[in-house]
């Protein structure tokens, strides 16, 4: 095939894809070419010259990390000259690069470290002056320049994947060093991607430094508990003390060189509670449920919990409220029914692969971070055309999107169906839908929701060489009133165009609880147990309940991610409390250990017969996800019409979106303590001058159901227009459904 | 004390000013001075000294690392884990004062209750890396049980080899033989020291 390429690598044939570079041929095929900038997750950063390769016939050496192979090329990737090039580079790198690898954080793990032993550079034959550096304290993140080795690997990452493009290297031979990029303190998401990635201890985590060596920890393999983006990551332990002889978590890692974490991943791990077994707690928590009349939970708890709380549902009779996951569930079957299968067909792997993009309902940079880095990946790496379309421009995603539609609040509907139609027009639809689709009153839908014409024909055009295109559907458009029947176009746009659909899940097992548990609308009654969640009885892992379960970070059990997949977690911390199975135990539903339920998840929402002793938690030498299972796919043949599209409704005056700073994401991260907690309400200068209030001022927000909430008014020059960002991590278990909300408010006398 | 007591500094009657010339200031001066010292053969006299002290055999250099110079009982180089001296048990008692005085947080301590009931330390660790040999784990020891040794070479090919809790406990033989130092506490002063005391030139 024309798509392959043959060449040698020291005398052996290896075929590689055509565009694939030598060093990635060689890395697959388990040829070693030592590297100090490569990372597999952006562009070659070509700055060490370590990955020198010869290639018969090519005068000096060639950079194998940026070269594509060719037909017919020998290459070799060791001989002595290279040695010497590579061993001289080596020298430069330690030259004056201070000996404090004894308390380094970075020994033991540290690429320099490692090389210079390698290449066995024991003394310094070069001399530079050296130059006072000092260190930087950029909040959660620090910057040692005497200790940085200029790789730019933490440039290429924060630009490449995550988005922010916060830093930038300042050029100037040996003074060069990584500067904050247009600012003079780092301005950005703090998802600490340039610390994991850095080779040395230069970007260090500022809680940690100092704290421990690497080698000291215990790495436990877990997923992040956070949001649904299910990011693979290990807790590092380390017992606490002589008289507290449980571990604490000390630091957070990832595998770097393929996946990212955010900041809330990387910094907000510390959600744990303690427990000892109190008896009289459990045996009133059994009391309460034998009397209940529902149980109210949320759906930051592992699968297998969920599966006993729907057979608690079974045993007892009671109902089951989880309005997140209900929404999803209803959103789901009402797309299933048009699309004839049970799941949503993209993940975060296609995401990144993908070269058009239309995100519609998210805030997603602190929805789901991993949707964002996803979508900064395609756009940075495919060139992806990415049409955002929210009521509220992100400043965060501007380096990514290619266009924003900013349409009206609560227009969704309106903005699917003209999508649906525009998309639509260039496929071959059932005369049924062509039908619904000519029907469509585009003036009236256009003028509601403010998406113009010339607008959708931009994006279209945008689109127009696209292949593989994705529609992401946030949370926005999932609780919307008319949510089933988004669902349907949705489905309707994937059924007969090439667009596939990723639905974003709202918490951590949004969709696991969606697929395991049947779920009932939630109604004020009364006797209500609480999950993590209210009730007359609480049974949490957060404080103020009466009887204490063990947080994500203590328990083995499995989520279920946005990738449809099921991942493993295990407990970094002990806990000394009862779980939810041994609650379940006493009405005789309880199994000897939790995770003997992770192969009894059920068949025919696509589980597996899995153990969860089988389920992986790793990536592959090569990067590839091999961590649990896939969810099988389910024929679903349940067709149902779609509905004539509502009249859009109107929002006017000061409109409050319910939507977490980054790094926060709820109750969880509320109580970890590195993580920034700032409650104020952020609006634009003009929302500031609509609601007669202006920054600093402390102000009492009243939303529609009622509820009074206290906030300080900061004004963000970031964002515009009328609608203002209200964070709701703090707010504990409040459930707001549709996240814009009009909204009283009133500046109260500052105290 | 007088005054002019005070301001006396000749301790001692062998004491006698340098004859120090001024430093030339002119050319011819400095070429003087070059030739002087050229032909005067200063370099001949030291060598002399030399090779008298070395046909006396009287030779001063210590042969290190062959030799080594006693070092004080104030020094704190590596630790060291003692033994009692009746019954050559261990004296830590797992308190985890050590550790949690450690202001470089590189004492890792563990304890466990063995078959006789009693507390056994499990695992006692000194990660001499991050080590600055403050010494404040030592002095805070209620059982004298850890203390600065004198070994002051902190080279090695293994970073297993700082903190192997084995190395640090004095071995039983040497505590059969009573050759187990005790800490002989803060403030202790080398041996012998007082013969080296000297008066120093600002005696007051």
């Amino acid at each position: 095939m024309s798509g392959m390429v043959d060449f040698k690598i020291n005398g052996r044939d290896i075929q590689a894809q055509r565009g694939e570079t030598i060093l990635q041929a060689a890395r697959r095929e388990g040829i070693y070419i030592p590297t100090m900038c490569y990372i597999s997750k952006t562009t070659p950063c070509a700055s060490c010259r370590m990955c020198v390769v010869e290639v018969k016939g090519v005068d000096g050496f060639v950079l194998s990390c940026n070269t594509p192979a060719a037909n017919g090329i020998e290459v070799s990737t060791d001989s002595h000259d290279l040695h010497v090039e590579r061993t001289n580079i080596m020298r430069l790198y330690d030259v004056n690069h201070p000996l404090e690898c004894g308390v380094c954080d970075k020994s033991g793990e540290c690429d320099l470290q490692n090389k210079t032993l390698e290449f066995n550079v024991g003394t310094q034959d070069f001399s530079a002056r050296d130059e006072r550096r000092t260190i930087e304290h950029w909040g959660l993140i620090n910057y040692d320049p005497a200790l940085c080795i200029l790789c730019e690997k933490c440039t290429h990452v924060c630009n490449e994947v995550i988005g922010d493009d916060a830093i930038t290297i300042q050029f100037g031979g040996y003074s060069s060093k990584v500067i904050p990029k247009n600012s003079d303190t780092l301005d950005c998401t703090f998802c600490g991607e340039c610390i994991a990635v850095c080779p040395v201890g230069a970007l260090v985590s500022s809680d940690f430094q100092y704290k421990s060596n690497a080698w000291e920890l215990n790495k436990i393999p877990a997923t992040c508990a956070h949001c649904s983006a299910g990011c693979p990551l290990e807790y590092e332990v380390k017992h606490t003390s002589i008289d507290l002889a449980d571990d604490t978590i000390y630091r957070v890692t990832n595998n770097f060189e393929f996946t990212s974490l955010c900041g809330a991943g990387r910094f907000g791990f510390d959600f744990d509670i303690k427990a000892e077994k109190d008896i009289s707690a459990f045996s009133k928590a059994t009391e309460a449920l034998k009397n209940a009349s529902a149980i109210r939970f949320t759906s930051m708890i592992t699968n297998e919990e969920a599966w006993l709380l729907n057979r608690l549902k079974d045993k007892l009779g009671i109902k089951l409220f989880n309005e997140d996951a209900r929404l999803f569930a209803e959103f789901m079957s009402a797309y299933s029914s048009v699309s004839g299968k049970k799941h949503y067909s993209a993940d975060l792997s296609q995401l990144k692969r993908a070269d058009g993009i239309i995100m519609i309902g998210s805030m997603i940079a602190s929805d789901n971070p991993g949707v964002r880095y996803a979508m900064t990946t395609a756009a940075k790496h495919n060139g992806a055309k990415i049409i955002y379309a929210h009521p509220v421009e992100d400043a965060l995603m501007q380096n990514v999107v290619t266009q924003f539609l900013k349409y009206e609040v609560a227009t969704e509907e309106g903005v699917i169906v003209l999508l649906a139609k525009y998309i639509l027009s260039r496929c071959e639809v059932d005369s049924k839908t062509n039908e619904y689709l000519e029907n469509l009153d585009v003036g009236y839908l256009s003028a509601e929701s403010n998406i113009g014409e010339d607008e959708l024909e931009l994006m279209m055009k945008s689109l127009s060489r696209t292949r593989n295109n994705i529609l992401v559907v946030g949370i926005d458009v999932i609780s919307h009133k008319r949510a089933t029947n988004i669902a349907k176009l949705v489905a309707l746009i994937e059924k007969y165009s090439n667009f596939s659909v990723l639905i974003v899940p709202k918490d951590v097992n949004t969709l696991g609880v969606s697929l395991i548990c049947d779920l009932d609308k939630d109604k004020a009654v009364k006797n209500t147990v609480g999950y993590n969640a209210d009730g007359d009885f609480i049974i949490s892992s957060l404080p103020g309940h009466d009887l204490t379960i063990p947080a994500l970070n203590q328990q083995e059990g499995t989520f279920t991610s946005i990738d449809k997949r099921v991942l493993a977690t295990n407990p970094a911390l002990s806990f000394g409390g009862y779980e939810l199975n041994d609650i379940a135990s006493v009405f005789g539903l309880g199994y000897r250990h939790t995770i003997d339920i992770t192969k009894e998840l059920p068949l025919d929402c696509g589980f597996k017969r899995v153990e969860f002793d089988e389920l992986n938690n790793f990536l592959s030498e090569l990067g590839e996800d091999v961590r649990g299972y896939k969810l099988t796919e389910i024929e679903i043949n349940n067709p149902s019409d779609l509905q004539e599209i509502d009249d859009l409704p109107e929002f006017n005056g000061t409109i409050v979106y319910h939507v977490n700073p980054v790094l926060q994401f709820n109750s969880y991260t509320n109580l970890t303590k590195l993580l920034e907690k700032d409650t104020s309400l952020r609006g634009s200068a003009q929302f500031a001058i609509a609601a007669r209030i202006k920054d600093g001022d402390n102000i009492e927000i009243t939303l529609p159901n009622q509820v009074v909430l206290m906030r300080k008014f900061k004004e963000d020059a970031s964002l515009k227009g009328m609608i203002a960002l209200n964070p709701i991590f703090d707010m504990g278990h409040e459930i707001i459904k549709y996240r814009f909300q009009k909204s009283q408010i009133k500046r109260v006398n500052n105290e | 004390m007088s005054i002019e007591q005070f301001k006396n500094r000749n301790i001692s009657d062998d004491y006698y000013l340098v004859d120090i010339d001024d430093y030339p200031t002119t050319n011819l001066g400095k070429f003087t001075r070059v030739i002087k010292r050229t032909f005067k053969a200063e370099l001949l006299v030291g060598l002399w000294v030399v090779m008298r002290e070395m046909l006396k055999f009287n030779i001063h250099t210590v042969q290190y690392p062959k030799e080594k110079l006693p070092i004080g009982p104030r020094y704190r180089a590596v630790h060291e884990m003692k033994r009692l001296w009746e019954s050559g048990t261990e004296r830590c008692i797992g308190c985890g004062l050590c550790e949690k005085i450690c202001i470089s947080d590189c004492i890792r301590i563990d304890t466990r209750i063995d078959e006789e009931s009693r507390k056994e330390v499990s695992e006692y660790s000194i990660n001499l890396g991050r080590c600055i040999f403050c010494g404040y784990c030592a002095e805070v020891c209620p059982e004298l049980a850890i203390t600065h040794g004198g070994r002051y070479e902190n080279a090695s090919e293994q970073r297993a080899h700082f903190i192997m809790y084995d190395d640090m406990l004095t071995p039983m033989d040497m505590l059969k033989a009573g050759a187990q130092k005790e800490f002989e506490g803060f403030g202790a002063i080398t041996p012998h020291e007082d013969e080296s005391v000297k008066k120093t030139p600002l005696s007051y």
